[in-house]
Order: structure tokens, then C-alpha cells, then sequence
């Protein structure tokens, strides 16, 4: 081969990639824009239905949960994509700034009410923080980390756990000793496959049989979970057997004290 | 309403339509929500179903285990209109793929945007589909 042919032929690869790159993010800007549009007409239809009158006042209860959850949804898909762009900017640094003390017991508990409704809006599922076994890893003490970040990366696991739990299903949050301290998500449903355990905390990979059981999904949830374990020096880990799957956000040992 | 219509509704996630629902009964319709095409395929064989109020992206369940989740409801119609050729179908979504909604209108097939037809629109719409009489839109 030529230099001349050699230089096409690496200019046409070049070509295919970026127009890969290219049709990946035209499909991501199309995912995102569904995932935004659907919350905000469930919003809009609850809001017209609450003017109606003829609505009895326990029907208009249950279109109230709806706007809360659904803006629930928003705000965490929101704060999704600003945590995504700022660590594609690499501006991983900048956000550890804000580090402090916090209680994850609590920190769990909030989250949790956050997404009650939503759980018991798709098919009577329930949260529970086990508050004995934070109680019993941390005995008093904290966790030093940038809170908001943490709060994302649980949130992503609550939130999966909630679209993929079984109905009438319950949710378990724990604290959990080891070499450090963590902080895991239990839930009882979908199986998640070998192939998919390998693939799951990549970006833009939603397991094959989730996106069969739930066709919309970012699948940016575990990616960006795993990058703020990352920055914290800690992991997120996947235990999945049958239809049991328990993700965990551990953090060394110096981060607790 | 002397008459009771029902109406099937197909979304895997029923909480996005449940204002449209909701107004639905309190109208005097009888409704039933089905999350994957297969569970609602099976209601359709039992029959009395007025109109079926169909998503587009959801699950197919075993009886279209072979269809892409994202096309489901398109198969789910085309199913549909194959064994049932007169049965009243609206199409219910937020998908914006304009040559498949040009599809379904050449079948005359309603397609309403959830969340973005006006609510009263679609209550109208759904009301006339099952009840057979004209509204005003």
C-alpha cells in the first residue's frame, strides 16, 4: 500500500467514526428529549385534569402524587445531565470542593421519601431504610464526601430499583461494613443476565431485558454512579443472583470518621 | 350514559396517561389498563372493548416476544387490524417519527401526543371514538 492509499484509507476510518459518534449522540439527544417530554406532559395533563370539577377530591389526591413523582423524576434527570456534561468537561476536581461531613443514614432517609410516591405509583412498591444496620457500621460517626454528587449516584440506584422492582415488591437501603463503609440497594425483579453484569456500569448500556421490560431509559444512571464512586475513591459493586440484584457504593476506610 | 363504554388503555407506564384515565371514569367510561401488548391482546379477545388507547415504545410480552420494544404498538395495530378490522384504535405517545404517524393517519388511526393534545381534546376524541357520535372536533 501507497502512503497516498495508506492516508485514505485512515481518513475514511476517520470518517466512519465520526459519523458514528455522530448518529450516537443524534439517538442520546433523542433519548433525553423523551425522557424530558414524557414527565413534563404527565405534568400538564394532571394540572388540566385538577381543573376539572367533576374529579372527586380522592381522585385529585392521586393526580397530586403524580405531579410530585413526575417532578421527582424531572429534577433527577436534570441533575443527570448537568453531572454528566460537567464530567465530560473533566471539571472532576472543581466538584470535589464542597467536601463535608455527612450522615448517609440520613442522606438515605431523604432520598427515600423523595422516591416513595413514585415507588407506590408504579405498582405498590415501598422503600425501606434498615436504620439498625447504619446505626451499627457507623456508630456515630460520618462520612466524608461531596454530598450532592453521593446523593446523585444513590438516587440513580433508587430510581432503577423503582422502575425495575417487581410490584408490590419491597426495596431495601443498608448500611454495610467491609474494608470501608457502603451503602447498598436491594431490590427483588428483573434478572440481570451474565452479558449484561459485564456492561452494566458503561455508558449508554441498558441491559438487553430492561430495555425489553422498560424500552425508555438514559442509561447513563449506573455510568454515572460508578464515576462519583471514582472520585471518591470507593466502587460500586453488583451482587446479582436470579431476579435478587443488590448494587452497593463502597467508600474506603478514610472516609469514614 | 345509559350505556357503558370501555376503554382498553396500553402504556407500560400508566402513570404518564392516568389524568387522561382518570377523566375517563369520572365521564361514566369503564376502563382497563393493560402494560404490554400481549396482556391487552388478551382482553381484546374476550371482547367489548369500544376503543383501545395504545402507547408505541413498551413491552410486547410473550405474545410479540420477537418485536422491538421501541415498535411494539406499531405491531400491536397492525395485529390488531388484521384480526379485528373495524375495532376503534387511538394512538397515545410522545414518539416524534412523522412518517409513522403519516402511516397510521393513512390508516385512520388517531394519534395524539400525550401530554401535548390538550387533555379536553383528547377526552372529546377518546368519547367520540367509543360512543360513535360526532363531537364538534
Amino acid at each position: 500500500m501507497t502512503e497516498i492509499e495508506q492516508l485514505k484509507h485512515e481518513v475514511e476510518l476517520l470518517k466512519k467514526q465520526l459519523d458514528e459518534s455522530k448518529r450516537m449522540s443524534r439517538v442520546y439527544l433523542q433519548n433525553v428529549a423523551h425522557q424530558l417530554t414524557a414527565p413534563l406532559g404527565a405534568i400538564k395533563w394532571s394540572i388540566e385534569a385538577l381543573k376539572d370539577e367533576s374529579i372527586p377530591v380522592h381522585r385529585r389526591g392521586n393526580l397530586l402524587r403524580s405531579v410530585y413523582s413526575q417532578a421527582t423524576i424531572l429534577v433527577h434527570l436534570i441533575k443527570n445531565f448537568a453531572l454528566m456534561s460537567n464530567l465530560e468537561a473533566d471539571e472532576q476536581l472543581g466538584q470535589m470542593r464542597n467536601q463535608e461531613d455527612i450522615d448517609p443514614m440520613l442522606l438515605a432517609i431523604n432520598l427515600t421519601n423523595d422516591f416513595q410516591p413514585q415507588a407506590a405509583e408504579q405498582g405498590n412498591k415501598k422503600i425501606e431504610v434498615d436504620d439498625f444496620s447504619f446505626k451499627t457500621v457507623l456508630a456515630g460517626r460520618k462520612l466524608k464526601a461531596e454530598k450532592n454528587l453521593i446523593a446523585q449516584a444513590l438516587s440513580n440506584l433508587l430510581e432503577n430499583a423503582v422502575k425495575y422492582a417487581d410490584e408490590d415488591s419491597r426495596i431495601f437501603v443498608r448500611g454495610e461494613s467491609g474494608d470501608g463503609f457502603g451503602i447498598s440497594v436491594t431490590s427483588i425483579g428483573l434478572p440481570i443476565t451474565e452479558v449484561d453484569k459485564k456492561r452494566i456500569f458503561e455508558r449508554g448500556e441498558r441491559g438487553a431485558t430492561a430495555q425489553k421490560r422498560v424500552p425508555a431509559g438514559t442509561g447513563i444512571g449506573l455510568y454515572l454512579a460508578s464515576r462519583v464512586m471514582r472520585l471518591h475513591e470507593g466502587t460500586i459493586t453488583l451482587d446479582a443472583n436470579g431476579k435478587k440484584s443488590q448494587f452497593t457504593l463502597n467508600f474506603p476506610k478514610n472516609r469514614i470518621k | 350514559m345509559n350505556q357503558t363504554f370501555r376503554i382498553l388503555f396500553v402504556d407500560d407506564e400508566p402513570w404518564l396517561s392516568e389524568a387522561l384515565r382518570i377523566s375517563m371514569e369520572c365521564r361514566g367510561f369503564d376502563c382497563i389498563s393493560k402494560t404490554n401488548a400481549s396482556a391487552a391482546w388478551q382482553i381484546l379477545e374476550k371482547g367489548n372493548v369500544d376503543v383501545v388507547v395504545t402507547d408505541i415504545m413498551m413491552p410486547g410480552g410473550d405474545l410479540f416476544d420477537d418485536v422491538n420494544s421501541e415498535e411494539t404498538g406499531f405491531e400491536f395495530i397492525r395485529r390488531i387490524r388484521q384480526r379485528w378490522p373495524r375495532q376503534s384504535i387511538i394512538c397515545l405517545s410522545v414518539i416524534a417519527d412523522t412518517s409513522k404517524i403519516e402511516a397510521l393517519k393513512k390508516k385512520s388511526i388517531l394519534y395524539l401526543r400525550k401530554g401535548e393534545t390538550p387533555l379536553a381534546t383528547a377526552i372529546k376524541l377518546i368519547e367520540s371514538k367509543a360512543t360513535g357520535k360526532t363531537s364538534f372536533y
